[in-house]
Formats: structure tokens, sequence, C-alpha cells
């Protein structure tokens, strides 16, 4: 009886992995699938509010004071829409429900530069919508899915290289942020979450294989600098310490590319 | 005539059961999605992005990712065919098995990780067993 039991249980369960290898010889680069899913700010950020008293995340935010529009060109354009759409992120974590309507229409404004705004008009309005009802999940979740919305238009009308402009412009404003939230209460644990070879050699690589006059676009160097510069920075080897120094290093680098990115004088 | 002759060929198929547009990745991240749903209530977060592609019986891909000691996360693998058997484990950068909890139904597999660095890991995707010449599959997942 007991034994009929424990059969029928076991069927109504999941099946467990009779030989799940507990080591394995790690697959060549060749091997491997290229597409990499950039990590969205709040995967990182909420980790920070686990690991002691909650940053102040207000004086982390970059204020949108008046609705961001397009910059000379596309490739630079492109970088700013994503430093907008983390800066919607950051938002969410200081409940600054203005700044992410102001991000929310930012983007929409910036979207139909690209020629993307009715993908993008849906999700602005959620976001918008949420921010009134300080429903923050709803806001990172519309945000998540505007950035992944835009990239994905772009892709269909050729411009996958300027979507992929957009997911660096995220990843620099995500890392200044966190960069500005470790730099002010120093932990390894929380430096730890720079150690991003993975997105650095990604990063590096989309940049490698831009078209020559995208790359020549003078923020696009310098973000292809900046990143060149952080790679030392951020712990080579699995497990190396990341120094307060080396934050405060990062923290600058990527400072003066999101200024540079803002600015119309490039 | 042109115009509605796809719409045509589809009812046609439909009307068979075989549906030659049924099995695409969209329909496999849909079964994905639905492996994620029960985690939601958890708080786990669910990216928009995701992984997908098609493999042959008993042949698996690597994809790496980036993951944040601090965070749990959840892996979940779809597929549309309901008589193969898929699997997604993870391993951390050294090839050591890094996940916590795995599980696998028909159409879903799934690895949940609580990572002890930031880092790269590994995520292998495997069809073991499929009644078709190549399966498709998609892979999401969420953190908390």
């Amino acid at each position: 009886m007991k034994i009929a039991l424990i059969a029928a249980l076991a069927a109504l369960s999941p099946v467990a992995f009779a030989q799940v290898p507990q080591k394995i010889s790690l697959p060549p680069q060749s091997k491997l699938i290229e597409d990499v899913i950039v990590p969205v700010p709040s995967e990182i950020f909420g980790v920070l509010d686990n690991l002691g008293p909650s940053p102040n995340w207000v004086a982390v935010q970059h204020p949108i004071k008046t609705m961001a529009s397009p910059m000379s060109d596309q490739p630079q354009t492109a970088l700013l829409l994503g430093a907008i759409i983390a800066e919607g992120f950051v938002a969410v974590e200081a409940k600054d429900a203005e700044q992410v309507k102001q991000v929310g229409k930012s983007v929409l404004n910036l979207a139909k530069y690209f020629n993307v705004q009715k993908e993008v008009e849906k999700r602005s309005k959620s976001i918008i919508d949420a921010a009134d009802k300080a429903d923050w999940a709803t806001v990172r979740k519309e945000l998540d899915g505007a950035l992944e919305d835009v990239k994905a238009a772009m892709n269909k009308l050729n411009s996958g290289q300027l979507a992929q402009l957009i997911s660096l412009g995220g990843w620099l404003r995500g890392t200044e942020a966190l960069t500005a939230v470790v730099g002010k209460s120093y932990t390894k644990d929380g430096a730890e979450l720079l150690h991003q070879p993975l997105l650095l050699d990604y990063f590096d690589k989309r940049i490698a294989g831009l078209k020559p006059k995208y790359k020549l676009d003078p923020v696009v160097a310098k973000a292809q600098k900046g990143l060149i510069d952080i790679r030392p920075l951020i712990g080579l080897t699995e497990g190396s310490d990341i120094s307060e120094k080396s934050v405060q290093e990062i923290n600058r680098i990527t400072s003066d590319l999101i200024k540079s990115i803002h600015s119309k004088d490039q | 005539m042109k115009r509605f002759a796809p719409l045509v060929l589809s009812l046609f198929f439909l009307t068979l059961g075989l549906g030659p547009a049924h099995a695409t990745i969209d329909d496999a991240l849909s079964f994905a999605l639905e492996a994620a749903s029960p985690y939601v209530k958890e708080g786990f977060t669910v990216r928009e992005d995701y992984w997908g592609g098609d493999l042959p019986v008993k042949s698996t891909k690597a994809i790496v990712h980036q993951l944040f000691k601090g965070n749990e996360y959840w892996f979940w693998m779809g597929t549309d065919q309901k008589n193969a058997k898929i699997s997604v484990h993870v391993y951390d950068s050294a090839g050591n098995l890094a996940e916590v909890d795995a599980w696998q139904k028909p159409h879903f597999a799934a690895a949940r990780v609580v990572p002890k660095k930031t880092g790269s890991y590994y995520l292998i995707v495997e069809v073991e067993k499929s009644p078709d010449e190549r399966t498709y599959w998609s892979l999401a997942y969420g953190f908390k």
C-alpha cells in the first residue's frame, strides 16, 4: 500500500533529474549562443536594497527637467534612449512618480524619432498610469517591455545596430547609478555586482561590429574607449575583489560618458 | 485569390490538424511563460527578453548569462511539442552545477539558481527526446 502511494506521488510530482552531471567541460566560444540578454538595472538595484540600509536613490537620480528630445544623430539618440529608460528604473527605486512620467513621455518622443512610436505608445501610457498609482512593479515591467519593444521594432527596420546602442546607453546609466550607490557606502559584496566581464565583452564586440559611420560618432568612440578603461577595473578573475578606488574610477568614467550622451555639443 | 491563398492553406492544414506554422519559437515561449506564471505570485520579475531556437534530439546549446549574487533566479524552458522531453541546467564558470532546484514536465523544464558569486553562468538547454527532427524551444528567466 505504502509503495503504491509513493509511486502515485512520484507520478504526480515533476520528474526528478536522475543523472545531472555535477561538473562539465565548458563549451568552446564557438558553440555558444551569441545572444546576450543585458540585465535591466532593477535586477542589480534590488540586490543593493537587500545588502544593507536602503540607498538614497533620490541622490542618484539625474532628474529630467524637460521631455528628452533627439540629438543631432542617430547613434547618440539611441544611447540617450537607453540612458533615459535606465533613468526610469532609478526613478522607480526613488519612488518618484513625476520623474517616471517624464521618462515615459521622453521614451515616446525619442521612439518617434526612430519611427517606432506605435510599438511604444501602449507601454508609455502604462508607465504613466502605473506611476500615478505608485504601482512600481508594473512600472519596472513596462520599462523592461518598452526597451524590448523598441529594440525589436528597430531590428525589424534593419536598425539592429542602433538597438544595440540603446542597450549600451542603458547599461552605462545603470552602471553609473550602481557605482554611485556602492561608492557612497563601500562593501565588497556591493562592489562585486560590478563583476560583469561578459557584458563588457558583449558591448565591445557590438561596437567593433558597427557600421563605420556609427563607430566614428564621437560619443560612440568615447563609449568604446570608456569600456576599454573599465575592463581592468571590474575584477578580471572570478572572485577577485573590486576595490573602492576602482568603483570610484568606474563611476567617473560612466558619469563622463552619460554627460556626453546628454550633451548637444558633441 | 493569391491574397487568400495562405488563409486557405492554413485552414486546410488546421482541418488536418497539422498546422505547418504551429511549431515556432513564439509558441515555445508561450509555454515557458506559462511555466513562469506561478512564480510571479512568489515575487519573481519575469524579463521580457528571452532566448530561443530549434534543436535536434540529444543535442545541447549553451548560453552564457550574467547573474548577480543576492538575487534568486528561475529559468523556464518551454516547447510546444508535448511529447518532447527538454531540460535546462545551470553551471558556474568553473563548470560546476550551480542550480539548487530543477524540474521537468511535458512542455516544460526549469532550474533555480541562488548564485554564490556575481559573474558569468552557463545555461545548458537540451532536447532529450522528441518525435520531431528538430524541436522548437524557448528560455525565459525571472529574478527576485
